[in-house]
């Protein structure tokens, strides 16, 4: 689903390059220009074949076939039989793919929103100019290079077990809950924790957006005698509103795919994959235990065609909604 | 540009070489099944098992052996923790790429002959490379599956209570064959009062003894085809331990959660489990203090319902080597070196060979050995429980569901109603 957000650009590149180029190809005759246009294009789709052929077989073909097994009952031993939109209504009728839904809205809706928050906080401190920078920016950033691995969100389940770190801090302040990763309330919590921590990414992108914002507008406003707070709602804000709108899509796209944090920090290897009475079992999880644990390859299929939809929904309607709040300047993009 | 033609041509040709280099070369790997014959004959086969670091070291002593006294069989080996064992063989055999013998398990049975996975053994047994003779307490039996032998067993366990000794000492619990449920129950209440620690890790999530627990009414968890109780008597069962739950006769299940892979007996949390005897030696390597096993409860004051259950080799019908793989599975049961490598970490060996072979030493095995005598001794032993295809979903829903009621997220009726649906849709009934 990234590629929705990089359409803009590339379709941009296309047509820049399929415009007729006069200036600096050299006069030739049409005819031979057709032949050496052709032949190099010939020689673009060689080049890229590797890539084309990975794409058919691993990525096209399988989708293909997974929408195809999406309306059959399929266990991968017997062949597929098709039973129509069965999985679909078994899914709805069923507790368990409804909590799984619950929560990862309620990981997504509390998530993302937490996760950009911190990456701008952070951004705007380190836009500013000051000694040492540069640490300060692979400091805050390296979190979100190592935390999507496996190792990480192992440390993330020991720091959130009872008597850990997490669990002796509380109770230093008198709060006694326990370890979060026992308790089918909090564990998904400490997911969300995980991706607020991970917030380098977006935060690289929002310092670039920062860096765009003209200074001339800044210092205009101080002369009107505008606050600090006031600056930043009406000048930073509406400035960098299309790199918040990338990165609003982006996360929201990347917390309704969580599946690896939440598949360890739920309990991982040898272990109920999903946490204490499925508390941390986002909706990939349950579609993993359906998959693999049930062999229910048909109806796990089709819960992966329901998410993309929704995720595809929830896509139009940020961009719907851009109209009303993302500014874009005049004459840029 | 101009002179940069030719090169620009040959660039081109060559990427295309070796674009259709990398292509053949992902094909010839992705078909390279050479079936693991070599050119001096040597035959591969592969074989894979569930359990832990210790067990993967006594088995590689013993393939040693193997390899030894059958110097054209190589064998290559692979293990993972129990659920993980599953997938990757689910995923594996319905690739049509299942390990050529692997350990196997009642529950699994009819589930991967009704897939059409398991060699039936009975060929070779007629060939002459498999003695079906010799096994104790009519275990031979314990893999045949409609005439079909689908799994040879090499050890024998049943279910036990397993106890922290110092713990049932400080609390005066002493339990005896032909307790009831009832002494059980107040045994618990002894230990959480005079040590503080829960009396036990949540037996009502256990599958295996919930069945015993029917079998000892007249009941079963499955018959043939289903589940063979009705929602009344899990609804009796769950409400007992919803009550347990909240006196502290349970371990705390958010604990219990979190020590997970650990078990809840080796770290302190309860005073006793219930779980296969041949576990035992686990709760000694984990924990600190001294185990022991104690009988099951019974409702009746004399039967425990308990059967003995075992785990197996199984071969794949898609093996090219039945021979091979039928060698290997009679080495592994009959050869008495293996039985003194592997101990009881698989059960008690399932032949009289290796059991007369072994002779444990340690106080944990010595009491292993002595359990299962005193069940034979008892008369407690019964035909095993049926387990048709889909028990293994049941088994994990069961406990599933159990922790959820267990942690407060589901009332005991909407536990019982979510595992009746969900064990329908596992069962195909």
């Amino acid at each position: 689903m990234g590629t929705t957000v990089t359409h803009a650009p590339a379709r941009e590149a296309l047509s820049r390059d399929s415009e007729p180029r006069h200036g600096p190809v050299k006069p030739a005759r049409p005819a031979a220009l057709k032949r050496r246009r052709r032949r190099e294009n010939l020689a673009g789709y060689l080049f890229m074949s590797p890539w084309i052929a990975g794409f058919l077989l691993l990525t096209a073909g399988p989708m293909v076939a997974s929408l195809y097994f999406a309306f059959t009952d399929y266990n991968l031993f017997d062949p597929p039989r098709w039973i129509g939109l069965d999985n679909f209504s078994e899914m709805f009728g069923d507790p368990r793919w409804r909590h799984s839904v619950q929560v990862t809205l309620w990981y997504v809706v509390v998530g993302t929103p937490l996760k950009l928050i911190a990456a701008l906080g952070v951004a705007l401190l380190l836009a500013q100019k000051r000694r040492g920078q540069a640490f300060y920016r692979a400091a805050f950033y390296a979190p979100s290079l190592i935390g999507a691995s496996v190792s990480v969100a192992i440390v993330w389940k020991a720091i959130f077990s009872d008597d850990a770190v997490v669990d002796r801090t509380q109770q230093l302040f008198g709060i006694d809950v326990g370890g979060w990763t026992g308790d089918p309330d909090m564990i998904i919590y400490a997911l969300v924790a995980l991706t607020v921590w991970q917030f380098g990414a977006p935060m690289v992108i929002f310092l670039a957006g920062l860096k765009q914002v003209p200074r001339e507008l800044y210092e205009a406003a101080e002369v009107d005698g505008a606050g600090t707070l006031r600056r930043f709602w009406n000048i930073t804000l509406p400035m960098i509103s299309p790199v918040l709108f990338f990165n609003v899509l982006l996360e929201t796209i990347h917390s309704f795919q969580i599946f690896s944090s939440a598949y360890i920090v739920g309990g991982g290897a040898g272990g109920n994959a999903c946490g204490p009475a499925d508390g941390s079992m986002v909706y990939t999880c349950y579609l993993y235990v359906q998959g693999f644990e049930n062999s229910r390859m048909g109806l796990a299929s089709a819960m992966a065609w329901l998410l993309l939809i929704a995720v595809a929904l929830v896509t139009a309607v940020l961009f719907w909604s851009q109209k009303r709040w993302v500014h874009y300047e005049e004459g840029a993009a | 540009m101009v002179n940069g033609r030719n090169v620009e041509r040959r660039t081109v040709l060559k990427a295309a070489g070796a674009t259709a280099a990398t292509l053949g070369l992902a094909a010839t790997t992705g078909c390279g099944g050479d079936g693991g014959v070599s050119a001096d004959g040597t035959v591969t086969i592969r074989y894979a098992w569930w359990g832990a670091e210790d067990r993967a070291q006594r088995i590689r002593k013993t393939i040693a052996l193997f390899e030894k006294k059958y110097p054209k069989i190589k064998v290559k080996t692979d293990f993972q923790p129990y659920l993980d064992f599953w997938k990757k063989f689910n995923t594996q055999a319905s690739g049509g790429n299942p390990p050529d013998v692997f350990q196997n398990a009642v529950g699994f049975l009819r589930k991967y002959d009704a897939k059409n996975v398991l060699l039936d053994l009975g060929e070779q047994v007629e060939a002459g490379h498999l003695r079906m003779e010799g096994f104790r307490a009519g275990l031979e039996k314990f893999g045949e599956i409609d005439g079909k032998l689908l799994g040879v067993p090499v050890g024998s366990n049943s279910m036990a209570l397993v106890i922290d000794k110092p713990v049932y000492t400080k609390a005066g619990v002493k339990p005896e064959q032909g307790w009831t449920w009832d002494d059980f129950e107040a045994g618990m209440r002894k230990i959480r009062d005079r040590t503080g620690r829960a009396g036990d890790s949540g037996m009502y999530g256990v599958m295996y003894l919930y069945d015993l627990y029917l079998r000892q009414n007249g009941k079963a968890f499955f018959t043939a085809d289903g589940l063979g109780f009705t929602e009344a008597d899990l609804t009796d069962w769950w409400t007992r331990a919803e009550q347990g739950v909240e006196q502290g006769l349970y371990a705390d299940p958010k604990k219990v959660a979190q020590i997970k892979p650990k078990s809840a007996l080796a770290a302190e949390l309860c005073g006793s489990e219930f779980t296969w005897d041949n576990f035992t030696v686990r709760y000694s390597a984990e924990g600190k203090s001294e185990y022991a096993l104690a009988p099951i409860p019974t409702t009746d004051g004399k039967k425990t319902g308990q059967y003995l259950g075992s785990l197996m080799l199984s071969a794949s019908k898609r093996t090219r080597h039945p021979k091979e793989v039928a060698q290997f599975i009679d080495f592994m049961v009959h050869d008495p070196e293996v039985a003194r490598i592997m101990g009881y970490d698989r059960g008690v060996p399932a032949t009289q060979a290796q059991f007369d072979a072994y002779q444990p030493t340690d106080e944990v095995n010595k009491a292993i050995a002595a359990y299962e005598e005193s069940l034979v001794e008892a008369g407690v032993l019964e035909p095993i429980t049926p387990h048709p295809n889909g028990a293994d979903i049941c088994e994990s829903a069961f406990l599933r569901i159990a922790e959820e009621l267990g942690l407060g997220k589901r009332s005991v009726d909407e536990a019982v109603q979510q595992f009746f649906t969900e064990s329908k849709t596992a069962l195909g009934t």
